[in-house]
């Protein structure tokens, strides 16, 4: 229990930190926000009206507080490009962001597990060889350019999808997961192929440790003793390496996003920096930090939830 | 085929691993061997000399694609006769576990890590039998119990790093035997547990046995440890039986040269290497009074706050005492105050079991560990350390030469030319050679390798070195080697040695005096010969009388 306590309160101590340095780069980088709002051609007076209005007087720790204050109870302020609540505008965000991660995150896992476990079986035959070299290739492929030849071959050669398209969610379901499919599948692609190299290399490492020996001395099938006894152990390190593609996958997808024109959060980010709508910028770099944050916790618990050596008790 | 009676029949088998290209290398070749119903029948043998391989491919179990190439394996399979070798993996994985169970040398590694020894051990039931849960948990619990393990109820529940090395064992036997196999293969069962647990070890083994009439094929490379248990043996050498028969008989009359050799290595127990009587010059090379040695290790729970402030001793060490207490951690005292007094040209040996503080008070007077308290004098600044494993202590990315000249080259000792010089004089004195200089330790065997970590210990002309476990390691063979050469250094360059060792039989060959550690006390000491013949501490006699 105390070990929670401690990592939950670092866990807020680094998010108050990182609140810290968004403020003050974006304190730091030239550009007023008034004068990007209103445009160099406005007039002295107007300008101060504004940076009046938004706060901009104000002294930097005041508004640094006012900024936390507002972040703690998720407002961020308004939009200077929307002129909408932040908040508003990021929780319209993420039911693409999430729905992309989520599917990625699943089909990830439920193709890399079987294919590594697979890979590791067959080692060195022509399964193997054939994985290995298409994931060797597709590892080197980056997810945009993924996304650019699923869109031209399922989308207009054999039109599965219409691309660009999107429906929300609430309004319809299945619309939305169609959408949402190849989107993921693009995002999941190279990361499939990262894990399954991992996991195959973890399990291979395993399968030559003395454990092993004694489940055959038992009399487990080969099958048994991958999915009984191995897997979890080769599991162990994968953990890890998963944390870091779920982080990365849900703190946005930007391109892929971009090329499939989903309105995720993303995509609001490099609008927001094109428009120096820096409320927004500093929500979604808030909102990717904890989101790694988060995640790299959860990874915590699950690490010991399977190797009890490093449980605490 | 005719029915012989025998259990297990080995005959002609050869065992061959694939090799780069399309050769298969023999590794053993003609091993013809039987068990009987109920018998325990021994392999003998030096690493390498092919005994765990061939009995671990009779079972199918080899890795790294070796198999049997040549020969028949069968096995008494109710009244007929099955040939282990070309037997379906379906009908091997009935036979397996349920008929021939087996046990292996390192418990810690052999158990799977994430999986609770509980279910371990349930898994056999699961496998080979149609009992339901309830009773699965009953039967696991009473075979514990069988095992000699207490407090089943939560064993069921722990997993292995949560076990000691005895424990452990216990665990992998009571898996092997609950189903009461007609053959258990114990390949170095004991070799990687203390003396005393050993031998508790092999009379569950024994016991087992004669209650349930399980014959045992017991793998070791330790003579005493055959003799204790079988009744009869085979000495393997060079993947070839050289000489099998009744184990009195082969030990007190064996025929062949390798057997007396081994014999004459291992139980060379009157053959001591030390002329009596030695007589150290009289000048004291280490003086130690009062000597403490501390580990911090992070509080449990339960003992946070056990140590306060007050408790905290006076004296230099003070300081990193309370910094300690502030971090939450606690110090353990693994050495309590131990004092003596070593005089130069002696070899003094130190035996107890581990976590018995020796190797801790060893590496504390080498200077590798600063939380001490008490006064250590030693004659000499720095001196060097043998360790036990001469695979893990030398960097495998220099060469001999390269890091037997990195002591000369830290001190700044002679020029590049004198420094070779040197190096090449010392690969002679440890019985290598000039030959040796440019090879890397991956080329090395484990004697080589232990030559070279004594060369890198003397390179600096250090009269006091401290040997930890130096010899344990090697085969016996190679130890007596090791042992010998170490005697002769030891009066070249007069030495002074501390050598570590729980075995009682190496201590005895090689030591003046010896210390008998236990619970980081020194509670016996005197002559070697006086201690061995005339144990006064009753942990010594423990110590002794589990000597096999």
């Amino acid at each position: 229990m105390r070990y929670y306590v401690k990592k939950i309160i670092s866990l807020i101590m680094v998010l108050f930190l990182i609140m810290l340095l968004t403020f003050i780069a974006f304190q730091v980088i030239p550009g007023d926000g008034a004068v990007t709002r209103l445009g160099v051609d406005a007039t002295p007076e107007a300008i101060e009206a504004l940076r009046e209005s938004l706060g901009l007087n104000r002294s930097l720790p005041a508004r640094f507080f006012s900024f936390l204050g507002g972040a703690v109870r998720g407002d961020f302020g308004m939009s200077y490009h929307y002129s909408k609540p932040v908040g508003e505008l990021l929780a319209a965000r993420l039911p693409a962001t999430i729905g992309l991660a989520a599917l990625a995150i699943l089909l990830i896992v439920a193709v890399s597990v079987p294919l590594g476990l697979l890979c590791s079986r067959r080692e060195k035959g022509v399964i193997d060889r054939t994985i290995t070299m298409v994931t060797q290739t597709l590892m080197a492929v980056p997810a945009f350019f993924l996304g650019i030849i699923i869109t031209l071959i399922f989308g207009r050669i054999l039109r599965w999808f219409s691309p660009g398209g999107y429906v929300s969610p609430g309004e319809d379901f299945f619309g939305y997961l169609s959408y949402m499919l190849f989107p993921a599948i693009s995002v999941a692609i190279p990361k499939i192929a990262m894990t399954v190299k991992f996991l195959k290399t973890s399990v291979l490492r395993e399968l030559k440790l003395d454990y092993v020996r004694t489940a055959r001395s038992k009399g487990n099938t080969e099958r048994a003793i991958l999915w009984g006894h191995v897997l979890k152990n080769a599991l162990i390190p994968v953990i890890t390496f998963m944390g870091m593609v779920v982080a990365d996958v849900l703190a946005g997808s930007i391109v892929v996003e971009q090329v499939f024109n989903l309105p995720g959060v993303g995509r609001l980010l490099i609008t927001a920096i094109s428009n120096r709508d820096y409320p927004v910028v500093e929500a979604v770099v808030v909102y990717i930090a904890s989101v790694v944050l988060i995640v790299n916790f959860i990874v915590d618990l699950l690490y010991q939830k399977v190797d009890p050596r490093v449980r605490i008790e | 085929m005719e029915n012989s009676g025998h259990l297990l029949e080995l005959s002609g088998v050869a065992v061959g691993f694939p090799e780069k290209g399309r050769g298969v290398k023999l590794v053993t070749q003609g091993v013809s061997l039987y068990v009987d119903p109920g018998e325990a029948v021994g392999i003998v043998g030096e690493s390498g000399s092919g005994k765990s391989v061939s009995m671990l491919a009779s079972v199918g179990l080899l890795s790294g694609g070796g198999r049997i190439v040549e020969g028949s394996v069968r096995f008494l399979h109710g009244e007929e006769y099955i040939e282990l070798n070309t037997l379906g993996q379906k009908e091997l994985n009935e036979v397996r576990g349920d008929e021939i169970s087996m046990i292996f040398q390192e418990p810690m590694t052999s158990l799977n890590p994430v999986m609770t020894v509980g279910r371990q051990v349930c898994e056999m039931l699961v496998l080979h039998t149609d009992c339901a849960g309830e009773e699965r948990r009953g039967r696991v619990l009473d075979m514990f119990k069988e095992a000699g393990l207490s407090d089943v109820e939560a064993l069921y529940e722990k997993y292995p790093h949560q076990l000691s090395g005895g424990m452990r064992q216990r665990v992998m036997i009571a898996m092997a035997m609950i189903l009461r196999p007609k053959l258990l293969i114990a390949d170095e069962p004991t070799t990687a547990l203390d003396v005393t647990v050993q031998a508790k070890i092999l009379k569950l083994l024994k016991k087992f046995q004669t209650e349930y009439g399980t014959a045992i094929l017991l793998i070791s490379h330790d003579l005493g440890v055959i003799r204790s248990v079988c009744s009869r043996a085979a000495v393997m050498c060079g993947g070839r039986i050289v000489e099998q028969g009744d184990v009195e008989n082969l030990f007190e009359h064996p025929q062949e040269d390798y057997t007396k050799k081994l014999l004459s290595a291992a139980l060379g127990k009157e053959n001591v290497l030390r002329e009596a009587g030695v007589k150290s010059s009289g000048e004291v090379s280490v003086r130690v009074e009062d000597y403490s040695v501390f580990y911090e290790e992070k509080a449990k729970r339960n003992e946070r706050g056990k140590n306060r402030i007050k408790d905290v001793p006076e004296g230099k060490s003070r300081l990193s005492a309370l910094s300690a207490l502030l971090n939450g951690k606690t110090r353990r005292e693994v050495v309590k105050h131990v004092s003596f007094e070593l005089y130069a040209g002696e070899i003094v040996g130190i035996v107890g079991e581990s976590g018995c503080g020796k190797s801790t008070l060893a590496k504390a007077l080498a200077g590798l560990n600063p939380l001490t308290e008490g006064k250590a004098w030693i004659s000499c600044s720095q001196p060097q350390m043998v360790f036990q494993d001469p695979y893990g202590s030398l960097n495998p990315a220099k060469t001999i030469g390269w890091l037997l000249t990195e002591p000369l080259r830290l001190h700044r000792i002679g020029t590049r030319q004198e420094q070779y010089r040197a190096v090449c004089e010392m690969l002679d004195k440890v019985g290598l050679g000039e030959k040796y200089y440019g090879r890397y330790p991956g080329t090395l065997s484990g004697g080589q390798r232990q030559r070279v970590a004594i060369a890198m210990a003397i390179m600096l002309r250090r009269s006091f070195i401290v040997l930890d476990e130096p010899v344990s390691a090697l085969d016996v063979t190679v130890q007596e080697q090791i042992l010998v050469l170490l005697v002769k250094l030891q009066k070249e360059f007069g030495l002074t040695y501390l050598f570590i060792s729980h075995d009682m039989n190496v201590i005895h060959r090689i030591c003046d005096r010896v210390f008998v550690m236990y619970g980081g006390e020194i509670v016996e000491s005197g002559e070697a010969s006086q201690v061995f013949l005339n144990p006064k501490h009753p942990y010594t006699k423990k110590l002794l009388s589990a000597r096999l």
